[in-house]
């Protein structure tokens, strides 16, 4: 092999490295700036990188919570001391917190945190936008007519509804009974004073109903069994 | 490598053909994979999409039952799965027609006639065994029922979402931007022989010169699809797809995992064929210098 086609060939690889580097150079050049832009939307559209949910079409995914929850008249508690404010405990969404009763109508329907499907098959279901019990503002619950409110229409104005949590009990009386389309979020919206909403489809023999029936009921006391922590500053 | 002169003006020709070669296959592997209705029949064949379909409807109507009081047998007794699958199919045929402007608007449907006897008998049996009267209240309930269902199975049923992309007036765009691709992929094709006769031209006294041209050129086109598409594979990066209903993750992650695969496919082959002129390349060069 000469000097000369020894030369040629390196001129042949040193010229395909080139043109390589050459080309990857200006095909991230080029594809920088858009990628810039997709990149954000990629990276909500394939968020799941570690594929922690598998696709399913039911339950999976939705974790869901049972607590033991003492239900105690609070005339026979007089053992347990409450306070008017305490502490909260905020639940997680699928997680049973509560348990709603009304003697007037022998109602006692376990409350879950959130809405869904799944869930407003085990019980009755409180809207995640609504105030957790305990804070001010509008906590609303609902659940099927067919099932856990079938007897809510019963209601009448002055009975009470007493709602049991893991962390204080709740007492609220009937104000008025409202009627609104399902599209109206008139009665779910927040508010600015203490208040309950129960609402659910209006009863019909067969298929859905677009019209739901409301209770609205003001509150009357707040029993926490433990009282707010104090702050002791540490971290600050 | 005698005409040093041209030395210059081939490596810019080789670097045009290289990005030409790239537009081409990838205009070609959008024209004939990625907007290819028979990929999406494929996806609706090996995901078994009907099955999945047929999953969530049945879990639909179950806890619909809750609020509506009516039995997810009515519903599910009229479903049969392969008139699932035939609409997923309907549904992708009826797209490509619009796009490809076979036919002026995308409309989707399927038979209920199964549906709405099976609804009807439901709600008659339950008049007669409740001595309901059957009068415009009563008929105004079953078609509503009937609408809700039929919407509902037309949903889920339409797991590629054509429907929402035409909805969106993506589908439209992509039908005027159809003729315009087309035009583009062309072009392409013709630039690229245009720029390869050319470069045939530059090596026409040492004619084994477009061996190592052509070879490189491919070389550097397959490795730069290649090198993108293998990261997806070993990454397995469209798995992370957010939607994680059954039926649609299938449809979209199934067709994602096809388009990677015919991709490093298309690039496996274009690098290959490169090496294979670089290495005859070499070899003739060999034969000479001996």
């Amino acid at each position: 092999m000469t000097e000369k086609q020894s030369k040629n060939n390196i001129i042949w690889i040193f010229t395909g490295i080139f043109l390589l580097i050459l080309c990857i150079a200006v095909s991230i050049a080029v594809l920088i700036t858009p990628y810039e832009k997709a990149k954000s939307y990629l990276n909500i559209i394939f968020m799941d990188q570690n594929m922690r949910i598998t696709p399913s079409s039911g339950l999976d995914g939705l974790v869901i919570k049972e607590n033991e929850i003492e239900t105690t008249p609070v005339s026979n508690n007089s053992e347990q001391q409450f306070y008017s404010e305490g502490e909260i405990i905020r639940p997680s969404f699928g997680e049973q917190y509560a348990i709603l009763t009304c003697e007037d109508i022998s109602l006692s329907v376990p409350v879950y945190w959130g809405s869904s499907p799944e869930l407003l098959e085990l019980g009755a279901c409180q809207s995640s936008s609504s105030v957790v019990l305990g804070e001010t503002g509008n906590v609303v619950i609902d659940a099927h007519v067919n099932t856990f409110f079938a007897d809510l229409p019963k209601l009448e104005t002055g009975n009470q509804v007493i709602i049991y949590t893991t962390y204080g009990i709740f007492t609220y009386e009937v104000a008025e009974q409202v009627t609104f389309a399902n599209t109206n979020k008139k009665y779910v919206l927040p508010t600015e004073t203490d208040q309950l909403t129960l609402y659910t489809c209006e009863a019909q023999v067969l298929g859905t109903s677009s019209t739901r029936i409301g209770f609205i009921c003001n509150l009357v006391s707040k029993q926490f069994y433990n009282p707010v922590q104090a702050n002791t500053g540490e971290g600050e | 490598m005698r005409s040093i002169k041209l030395y210059p003006v081939k490596i810019i020709f080789a670097f045009l053909f290289i990005f030409c070669l790239l537009g081409t296959e990838l205009t070609l592997f959008a024209k004939y994979t990625a907007l290819n209705p028979a990929i999406f029949e494929k996806v609706v064949e090996s995901e078994q999409l009907e099955e999945k379909t047929y999953t969530t409807l049945e879990n639909y109507f179950q806890t619909r039952s809750n609020s509506t009081g009516i039995p997810a047998s009515v519903y599910l007794t009229a479903i049969d799965k392969n008139n699932l699958k035939q609409g997923t199919l309907t549904s992708v045929s009826n797209a490509f027609d619009y796009v490809n402007q076979k036919s002026d608007d995308y409309q989707f449907t399927m038979d209920f006639t199964a549906l709405e006897n099976s609804i009807t008998e439901f709600f008659s049996n339950y008049a007669d065994e409740n001595n309901f009267e059957k009068d415009d209240i009563y008929q105004q309930k079953v078609n509503s029922t009937i609408q809700e269902a039929e919407k509902e199975i037309l949903f889920m049923t339409d797991t590629f979402k054509f429907s929402t992309i035409y909805e969106n007036g993506w589908l439209a765009k992509a039908k005027n931007y159809m003729s315009i691709f087309n035009k583009i992929s062309m072009l392409l094709i013709i630039i690229t022989i245009i720029i390869f006769i050319l470069l045939f031209t530059f090596c026409v006294k040492q004619i084994t010169e477009i061996l190592y041209w052509t070879g490189i050129s491919g070389f550097i086109s397959g490795l730069l699809l290649l090198l993108p598409c293998l990261y997806l594979k070993t990454t397995d990066y469209v798995s992370g797809f957010v939607i994680k209903d059954q039926q649609i993750f299938s449809a979209v992650v199934g067709y994602l995992h096809i388009l990677t695969n015919q991709a490093i496919l298309l690039s496996a082959m274009t690098l290959l064929i490169g090496a294979l002129f670089l290495i005859i390349f070499g070899f003739l060069q060999k034969r000479k210098q001996d």
